[in-house]
């Protein structure tokens, strides 16, 4: 334990623990930019500089660890005097862009320029350096002109997905975050994840499949369950006018925090695709009572022609119908062929994207019911 | 969408041996890059992407360095000029324009590049690797024959001079140890064996020797600090790269006698219970580079590096690692940094060096002249260090006398000097200069006018207002103007920026742009203020040293130069 003085409020901290992680603990806002509670912090924006009794310097809040009788100012004339500059530095590197850009509302850069009041300066912004959009990442939009080299995206690369796509290149002024060699993300071994994106403090990074459908103040956030394997991960669609958007870390999320795949973050788009399948279907001549043997001739057109337009009417052809029907057609299908050839002639296949009770009950069925222990999971493919 | 494949392609051939001959170490990635940009003339993002999966680090660690170290280059060129533009070299008028225009082009590329440390043959050019100077554009034909200028004889002491370290300078071969040997050499260390590590840094520690980088931090209690940590591997580590504008000393002392130095560390190492040593020297010196890996050579040869040295059951080995140009390394973090092959950025201090510093084991890291003071002191003892000088400050410095002075170079004296003592250490002020200004312990040191003549220099004096810093100072007289002069330091400093901070990466170049048009006769009502209120953010909130100290100059200047600063901007 050790006792320390934040604004003169006395305060119990633990050893070891930071002025940063002290003071939240406490209720106490010190603004950060480059930290985030599930990176490394390496002290690089200057935002969260403290003034503490006795030092020459300010202490940057996230990486400094308390003392006893550790005096602390996180609002003193000079601190805030200093962050203002700080900010007013970040945004003289940064196009005056909010107006358009995509993540104007979430974007921390602008929040703690308005709590600061820091414009950007008069000798104004360095303007377009780099290509807007550079990168051919399908899922990725990538726009350096908005970076404040925080690096947050290099830690969520490297630490959280452990990809090392991004890193920093050149120095001083000059300095940008490039992937790889300075080559495209995909060359640099992305995976297209999208945890950079949802690290970054502003507009640098974002994603291209939603880019300009809206904002974040613009969308109501429904906190669901990814469907597309037995992890669990959860995360916030974006919906906006009825219709899912995006898809949004939710730093919450019990299972996997900020961090999803490349399924999860960007393989929403079939939920509203025109090709969907939302009813289920069947061969026609199924709901019409024939046996396969009868329609051979219709089968080898349809493989002959492979043109499905063509075959409209078609013994061979899919037929919309209701789930009592679909489901009566599989059962008698699946009577009749353990009938004729035995339980084991049937084999079942189960989906990663079931829950663990579906999948118990698909091995029930298998087991008890048809009587297989032909039973597997996509999984394990 | 994309539908454009990354296809596999397997590590040039080339690359995998090159990164074999380094042993396939993470750490080899700057040796490996330079090997392939001296075959190839330049670095290709391809051969960067190979030499990070050949040493097993991510592509961009590889390619953060290429384009970090300014010795490093993506462009192929076959040879290279690179031109000085310290501000030493800027006094003398060195023009990178120039020199492109009288160089042959097609065989070389010319460029600027910050201080090359030859501060004492000013103006001075770095041709491909070997240093140059004092040359002339007008020399091109010569340069390109080889001619490299004249290089500077310490042999002679100037008057008043107290010479220690550089007492062989002239009387022995640099580069035979027998000389050495024959002259006293390794003595300290002969010395230092019959004691105990304790012992021998009790000794340093009595005798006071504070760190002659700049900061001077005690020597004694930097080992005491090491020695005390439990785990080992320990290493030392000594700091040669000097890249600050106006400071050259330790390329003289490595020059003039490199066994002082590995004697030095062998002593070190001893006192800290280390097994190795690691010479981080810039990549520019390459001549005292190669004169340290003989000297090593010889030292081995003789069992006073290598395993049970003469029979003490000390074993102890030295490594030359060369930078490859960023003045970023000589922070001692970012040094390590550089060390481990990353990009050359400081890290979070503490934990400091001594309890987690190279591959994260407890590290001393010291300048070339700490550790070459350190075998006269265990030769002679503590108290003859003290002794040397009548002052407060025991011992002797390597000072450097730059500018207007008749005599510029460097020398040898006891600490207590002032500025008025090394001016006429320097023969005086030159021919019709009056002196004006005087920057002061190096480009972060501080810019005086004549009302701090007479403050004896030492690492405390520069509360009252002037600093000793490495030992370096630039007089100045009537014809230099403060604020363009002010303008060359930031030009320095944002060009050696590592970008890690805001305040440095953002104010180094803001402050630049600001004294630019001030020095140029086009200031804007407020350019004034607006430089002090970047000096006190980044005094305030950077990250390191660097730029904790960039305010420094800026702050002098404008203190004593006020009035051409406001000159300056109402113009």
């Amino acid at each position: 334990m050790v006792n320390i003085t934040i604004n003169g409020q006395k305060i119990e901290a633990q050893n070891g623990q930071t002025i940063l992680d002290v003071a939240r603990s406490h209720g106490l806002d010190i603004p950060t930019l480059c930290y985030h509670k599930d990176l490394s912090p390496t002290g690089n924006c200057r935002m969260c500089v403290v003034e503490v009794k006795g030092g020459r310097f300010l202490s940057a809040a996230c990486v400094t660890s308390v003392w006893e009788g550790m005096e602390i100012e996180t609002h003193s004339e000079k601190v805030v005097k200093d962050r203002k500059l700080t900010l007013e530095l970040m945004l003289a590197n940064h196009p005056q862009d909010c107006i358009t850009c995509d993540v104007s509302g979430e974007c921390e850069l602008q929040d703690l320029a308005y709590e600061y009041q820091a414009s950007a300066p008069s000798w104004g912004s360095k303007g377009t350096l780099y290509p807007v959009d550079s990168d051919p990442n399908p899922f990725i939009r990538v726009d350096m002109n908005r970076c404040i080299l925080c690096r947050r995206c290099v830690l969520a690369c490297g630490e959280i997905q452990v990809r090392d796509v991004w890193g920093v290149a050149k120095r001083g002024f000059e300095e940008v975050i490039v992937a790889g060699a300075g080559t495209s993300m995909l060359e640099a071994r992305c995976e297209s994840c999208g945890q950079c994106v949802a690290y970054c403090p502003t507009g640098a990074l974002s994603n291209k499949m939603n880019y300009g459908m809206a904002r974040a103040h613009q969308v109501k956030k429904v906190t669901t369950t990814c469907s597309y394997c037995g992890v669990g991960c959860q995360f916030d669609l974006l919906v906006k006018n009825n219709k899912v958007i995006g898809v949004q870390s939710n730093p919450d999320a019990p299972v996997n925090g900020m961090a999803l795949c490349v399924k999860g973050r960007y393989g929403y788009d079939y939920i509203h695709h025109p090709d969907r399948l939302v009813k289920p279907r069947v061969r026609r001549y199924l709901l019409e009572g024939k046996n396969k043997s009868d329609i051979r001739e219709a089968i080898f057109d349809n493989r002959k022609s492979n043109n499905e337009s063509s075959n409209i009417g078609s013994p061979w052809d899919w037929v919309e119908t209701d789930w009592d029907t679909a489901l009566n057609i599989t059962a008698r299908k699946l009577d009749g062929t353990r009938n004729t050839f035995g339980a084991d002639s049937i084999g079942v296949l189960t989906s990663a994207k079931c829950l663990n009770e579906e999948n118990y009950l698909m091995n029930k069925l298998a087991r008890q019911v048809l009587g297989t222990n032909n039973i597997d999971h996509c999984a394990r493919l | 969408m994309t539908n454009k494949k990354i296809k596999y392609q397997p590590i040039q051939p080339e690359v995998l041996e090159l990164a074999a001959e380094h042993g396939n170490s993470p750490e080899a990635v700057l040796e490996v890059l330079k090997d392939i940009q001296a075959e190839h003339g330049g670095l290709s993002r391809q051969s960067i992407t190979d030499t990070a999966r050949a040493l097993g680090i991510p592509a961009h660690q590889a390619y953060g360095m290429a384009t970090f170290y300014s010795m490093l280059s993506l462009e192929e060129h076959r040879e290279v000029l690179r031109v000085c533009d310290g501000p030493v070299c800027w006094l003398k008028r060195a023009s990178v324009d120039a020199w492109k225009k009288k160089m042959p082009a097609d065989d070389f590329t010319v460029e600027r590049t910050s201080c090359l440390g030859l501060c004492d043959r000013a103006p001075a050019v770095l041709v491909n690797d070997e240093q140059a100077g004092p040359v002339l554009p007008r020399n091109a034909a010569k340069v390109c024959e080889g001619w490299r200028g004249v290089e500077t004889d310490y042999a002679k002491p100037r008057k008043g001079e107290l010479r220690v370290m550089t007492e062989l300078i002239g009387k022995i071969d640099p580069d035979s140890i027998d000389d050495a040997l024959s002259h006293g050499v390794y003595g300290g260390l002969k010395s230092a064996l019959q004691k105990s590590p304790e012992e021998v840094i009790a000794i340093v520690e009595a005798s006071g020797l504070q760190g002659r980088g700049g900061a001077g931090f005690p020597v004694g209690r930097k080992w005491k600090f090491v020695a005390a940590e439990k785990r080992t591997p320990r290493y030392i580590v000594c700091n040669a790269d000097e890249s600050e504008p106006l400071i050259f000393k330790d390329r003289v002392l490595i020059e003039t006698n490199p066994h002082q130095l590995l004697e030095g560390l062998l002593i070190a190492g001893y006192a800290c219970g280390a097994s190795e040593a690691w010479i981080y020297i810039r990549g520019e010196y390459e001549a005292q580079a190669r004169r340290l890996e003989n000297a090593i050579k010889q030292a081995e040869e003789k069992n006073l590096l290598g395993e049970n040295i003469l029979g003490s059951g000390f074993s102890f080995k030295i490594h030359v690692h060369r930078g490859a140009g960023a003045y970023i390394c000589g922070e001692e973090t970012a040094l390590i940094e550089s060390l481990e092959g990353k990009r050359g950025e400081p890290r979070l201090r503490p934990p400091f060096p001594p309890a987690y510093g190279f591959r994260g084991q407890p590290t001393a890291v010291n300048n070339v002249e700490s550790f070459c003071a350190v075998p006269h002191i265990l030769k002679n003892g503590a108290d003859w260090w003290k002794s040397l000088t009548g002052y407060a400050v025991g011992g002797t410095k390597l000072y450097m006398v730059l500018g207007h002075v008749k005599n510029p170079g460097l020398f040898e004296a006891p600490f207590g000097l002032t500025l008025r003592d090394v001016i006429k250490m320097g023969g005086g002020m030159a021919e019709g200069a009056k002196f004006q200004f005087a920057l002061c312990g190096g480009a972060a040191g501080t810019i005086v006018d004549k009302s701090l003549m007479d403050v004896p220099l030492d690492y405390a004096s520069s509360q009252k207002g002037i600093s000793l810093g490495a030992g370096a100072f630039l007089i100045c007289d009537q014809t230099v103007s403060p604020v363009a002069f002010l303008r060359e330091l930031l030009h320095f400093f944002a060009a050696e920026s590592c970008g890690k901070c805001t305040p440095c990466r953002v104010g180094t170049w803001r402050s630049l742009e600001i004294l630019n048009r001030l020095a140029a006769g086009q200031g804007h009502a407020g350019d004034v203020e607006e430089l002090k209120a970047l000096s006190a953010v980044m005094l305030d909130s950077s990250f390191c040293g660097l730029g904790q100290s960039v305010p420094i100059p800026m702050n002098s200047a404008m203190a004593h130069f006020g009035k051409k600063f406001a000159e300056a901007e109402t113009r």
